[in-house]
């Protein structure tokens, strides 16, 4: 290759954009030519001073959740009636309120919103560095950091032999109750493990929901609910709650 | 699809990119305030425009509607410091003297005084060094975003880092 002609591709090649052969060709001419290499040197240096020292700019926190409030949305379900609304009917207001309540699972049929809410959640965990607030796969140290800051104490393995490594873990809320949640991967897919006291029978089995794509299983084990949310197949979300479950 | 399920799907493939965005607004802009602007609003374009996507790379595609927020923001905002400047794309870069004495000055620089030096430099130069060195796009990407030929691409990179060595000597000989 003539020298100007490897000069002209001298950027190409020390950014890496050019195909084996024309390198090849390049790379000949470079290691003869004292003029180039000299070029190709000060660029490399360059490259290399921008690559690690010039600032890299990290969103605002409050720029993710300003964004998500601008799109537009469904209104969220309606809240049940608090308990004391109900008492203060008294006996006649009691049927029309039992009515209203009637009605309202006639109109809605009945998503799930627990299930919603920690589909919604696990989306949310998903933008940028929301996912775990102490990253860690090592579950002595995400245990101790969860049980600082909430009153429970969840199950927390790591199952990386399993093939689900323990990415760390974060606080959330899941309808109104703090949770934790600890985070684990199945290949490129995140699952998030949610913890939380709620009332409820001490145990109940797993069951599964499906929601936008997205599996859901939940369970309650030693008084607290589980919630196990993944893009992962229905079956190997199943196994990793086996997992979870297992004594 | 509804309204629901299509804001989640966008905020799945685009929230993962809000650090990459706010970064080249923030090159481009200069300052924080501006940046979350023009951030905002190229995220709500995305969000009309979403359903029009079919390319392979959604941050290639998202980074593109944040560099056109960018333009409009200037044409609103008008300040004659930030306005692209045309320069002659076909002509080759003056040669450098001494290109490797400047470069190894440069491997003693620290991280402030290289940021600010390529933030003095004009916006053509700051967009492709972030989408380069930064960003770790192709020349076919960052030629899609900046609609420019790969081979401008190439030249404007050359030059952009012939310029950050000329600024770097600058500031050494004023010292």
């Amino acid at each position: 290759m003539n020298h100007q002609r490897a000069l002209t591709l001298l950027t190409a090649y020390a950014d890496g954009q050019l195909g084996p052969i024309r390198r090849m060709l390049l790379r000949r001419h470079y290691d003869r030519c004292p003029a180039c290499l000299a070029r190709l040197e000060a660029l490399q240096t360059t490259r290399e001073a921008l690559r690690t020292k010039m600032a890299v700019h990290r969103a605002p926190p409050g720029l993710a959740s300003r964004i998500a409030s601008a799109l537009p949305r469904e209104p969220a379900p309606p809240p049940r009636q608090p308990s004391r609304l109900v008492w203060g009917f008294g006996a006649s207001g009691l049927a029309g309120a039992l009515a209203g309540v009637a009605l309202t699972l006639m109109l809605v049929p009945s998503p799930d919103p627990l299930v919603s809410d920690v589909v919604a959640d696990h989306v949310r965990s998903m933008m940028a560095d929301h996912l775990t607030d102490v990253l860690t796969s090592d579950q002595h140290t995400v245990k101790p950091w969860l049980s600082a800051r909430l009153p429970l104490s969840p199950v927390v393995k790591d199952l990386a032999p399993e093939g689900f490594p323990l990415v760390g873990g974060r606080l959330d809320y899941v309808q109104g109750h703090r949770a934790a949640a600890l985070v684990y991967r199945r290949a490129k897919h995140t699952i998030n493990l949610f913890a939380f006291a709620a009332k409820g029978p001490e145990e109940a089995a797993p069951s599964l929901h499906t929601r936008d794509g997205f599996n859901v299983i939940t369970w309650r084990m030693d008084g607290l609910t589980y919630v196990a949310v993944s893009d992962v197949e229905a079956d190997q979300l199943k196994d990793f709650v086996k997992l979870v479950r297992a004594n | 699809m509804t309204d629901d399920a299509r804001t989640r799907r966008f905020e799945l493939l685009a929230m993962p990119h809000l650090d990459a965005a706010f970064n080249l607004a923030r090159w481009l802009t200069g300052n924080h305030a501006d940046a979350e602007d023009v951030v905002q609003d190229a995220y709500l374009r995305a969000f009309r425009y979403f359903d029009a996507f079919r390319g392979a790379n959604f941050r290639v595609w998202l980074l593109t509607i944040v560099r056109n927020a960018f333009l409009d923001w200037i044409k609103d905002n008008r300040s004659s410091r930030l306005v692209f400047q045309s320069a002659d794309e076909t002509i080759e870069a003056e040669p450098d003297p001494q290109p490797n004495v400047e470069a190894m000055l440069l491997e003693r620089v620290d991280s402030e005084t290289l940021t600010t030096l390529v933030e003095q430099l004009p916006a053509e130069y700051r967009e492709v060094l972030v989408l380069r060195e930064i960003e770790d796009l192709s020349y076919k990407e960052i030629a899609a975003i900046t609609e420019l030929p790969p081979g401008t691409v190439m030249s404007r990179l050359s030059r952009a880092r012939t310029a950050l060595r000329k600024a770097w000597q600058v500031q050494e000989g004023r010292s």
